[in-house]
């Protein structure tokens, strides 16, 4: 176990290094000079003053040692501040992050509520109707793309039927019912998408736990077909779908920047599409690191639970 | 990409699917191709009298925001986003293929760097990548094709390293090597043409990726700029009126849900057919 342990953590390492490359040199190498941009059109068309600038932010120095102080300041915990605003990322981030946590975990919740019954569904019911129209149901959960089942969810539940409301945000704190009635929508849509998936890893895997010699047995004793589905195969099939809920996890992190932006929910997405279109770098630099450390996190602990639950997983990649 | 079992198992239910399938991909291509002879309206012409309409004799599928027709510029959005995905898989092919297979001729330390440096690329979410390069790069098909291709590179370039180093000990391998022939021969003649298949099943998928990822940069407003029509960025527009009608940010949904699944099912069925041993 303290091997593997080690070996995920040199992975983990070695991705967010690669990551932390890509975030650097897209802003670097990009066409547009971030000095330009910073100073405004006006001032920047100065060369005295873009010089000064460049000096001041460290930018004349040569790459590979900017990017070393750039490093060292994310742990210190500055990532900088805000051309438009003039406040530290870090702070903006902070707020964020949890939002858009909540709407990932949120959105895991729907997937698995709604996916795992829906592959139980078409592995019992193959070759009947009921298994037909829930299969149909999962790839079209999986082929659509999150803005559309988003949009419909809104025109069906806040135009239609007028139950939820249709975009915002508010805090937790301020009124937890309104912010729970929030939350519902955005986190169906990318659960929708999620929930494809899942109920394709469970459809074959109970079609495959199915077949068992101890299902078999537990038929051959008695048991009805639907007990024996329940309670001795359905727990066994439901291990590798666990198993792919937690690798692809960190894929609903992408789910979120059309829902945050369709749902007005002001999480991480929603700021860096923002700071794009102001081209404010210094934010899109710090959300973009603070996504992959995410994602970077969420996939190391998912490796670390499927280890410690399955130990061949341990020896998979030695 | 890893994929579970095809859902569309039974038979009967897979022609099916294959043909609805095949029937709505080649209406788009065909509404793409001649969306210049068959529209029925310009596009771009702007009728303010005339805005956000539901289906009327004149306008068959109703106007957009500006009262433009739209089922005019669905024709013309087909067009631009399976421009853009198709150009972007061809990109990611030819930049991913070589690549992969190159790094499994060559073996050794600069395989292994060079793989898990891929893995990292596939594993981490694209989409955030491609909005930041976007948004120095600017708009347009240009970049868009580009960033699209680029992001997807990896997943072509893995596929063909594991295949290409299955292939590669081979026993046809060795008896060509064995009777001198040299690298390029080898690739040319017993890799590549082994692998076709396996690329056109990544290909499949990688479609259908690249064109939700541009509908998605689209749908935010970082893809191909207005007034041009692309399904993403008609969603992305028409989104704000359904308070007034709901009815015509509906159809470019249909569409690109109607294109994806369409690329979707046909690439399991190719999956399927292509790969006898996952067949159950």
């Amino acid at each position: 176990m303290f091997a593997y342990l080690r070996r995920r953590l040199a992975a983990a390492a070695l991705t967010l290094l690669l990551a932390s490359l890509v975030v650097f040199a897209s802003i670097h190498f990009l066409p547009g000079d971030p000095v330009v941009i910073l100073l405004g059109e006006q001032i920047g068309g100065d060369p005295a003053v873009v010089e000064a600038m460049r000096h001041q932010l460290g930018l004349d120095r040569p790459v590979h040692e900017q990017f070393v102080v750039w490093i060292g300041n994310i742990f210190d915990g500055d990532l900088g501040r805000s051309i438009r605003t003039g406040e530290p990322v870090m702070i903006d981030l902070l707020v964020r992050v949890p939002r858009s946590l909540e709407l990932i975990v949120a959105g895991l919740f729907v997937a698995v509520l709604l996916g795992v019954p829906l592959g139980v569904i078409s592995a019992r019911e193959r070759g009947r109707p009921a298994g037909t129209i829930a299969s149909i149901a999962a790839v079209a959960g999986f082929s659509a793309p999150v803005f559309v089942t988003g949009i419909l969810l809104v025109i069906v539940f806040s135009l239609w039927l007028e139950l939820l409301p249709s975009s915002g945000y508010v805090a937790f704190s301020d009124d937890p019912l309104l912010h729970l009635s929030c939350l519902v929508l955005p986190a169906t849509a990318i659960g929708v998408a999620f929930m494809g998936v899942v109920a394709r890893m469970t459809r074959a895997s109970l079609s495959d736990t199915m077949r068992r010699d101890f299902v078999r047995l537990a038929r051959a004793k008695g048991l009805s077909r639907e007990l024996a589905i329940r309670r001795h195969a359905l727990p066994n099939a439901l291990v590798p779908v666990i198993a792919i809920v937690g690798i692809r996890a960190g894929n609903l992190l992408g789910g979120t920047v059309i829902v945050e932006a369709l749902f007005d929910w002001p999480g991480l997405s929603s700021l860096l599409v923002s700071a794009s279109f102001s081209r404010d770098y210094p934010v899109m630099q710090g959300t973009l690191i603070a996504i992959f450390v995410i994602f970077i996190v969420i996939s190391f602990l998912m490796d670390l639970c499927q280890g410690l639950i399955d130990p061949r997983v341990r020896d998979r990649d030695r | 990409m890893a994929r579970a079992p095809s859902i569309v198992a039974s038979r009967r239910l897979s022609s099916t699917a294959v043909t609805f399938s095949g029937t709505i991909l080649v209406v788009m291509l065909l509404a793409a191709l001649l969306a210049d002879l068959i529209g029925p309206h310009d596009p771009l012409s702007i009728d303010p009298n005339r805005i956000l309409e539901s289906p009327t004799r004149t306008f068959w599928l109703g106007t957009d925001e500006l009262g433009r027709d739209l089922l005019s510029r669905l024709m013309h959005g087909a067009r631009v986003s399976l421009a853009v995905a198709i150009s972007a898989v061809a990109i990611a092919a030819v930049v991913g293929v070589p690549l992969g297979i190159t790094l499994a001729y060559v073996g050794g330390r600069v395989e292994t760097l060079a793989m898990r440096v891929v893995d990292v690329f596939v594993s981490l979410p694209e989409i955030f990548i491609a909005i930041v390069v976007l948004a120095f790069a600017g708009g347009g098909m240009t970049p868009l094709i580009a960033t699209i291709g680029l992001l997807y590179f990896p997943q072509f370039a893995r596929v063909s390293h594991s295949m290409a180093r299955s292939i590669l000990v081979r026993d046809h391998v060795l008896a060509s090597r064995s009777l001198g022939a040299g690298p390029l021969w080898i690739v040319r003649k017993e890799v590549v043409i082994n692998m076709y298949s396996v690329i056109a099943v990544q290909a499949s998928f990688t479609l259908s990726f690249a064109m939700l990822t541009e509908a998605g940069l689209s749908f935010l407003g970082l893809g191909v700029p207005a007034p041009t029509p692309s399904w993403g960025q008609m969603i992305g527009t028409l989104k704000d009126y359904i308070y007034i009608n709901a009815w015509p940010v509906v159809l470019p949904s249909i569409a690109l849900f109607a294109t994806v699944l369409a690329v979707n099912v046909l690439g399991d069925c190719l999956q399927d057919r292509l790969n006898p041993e996952l067949r159950r």
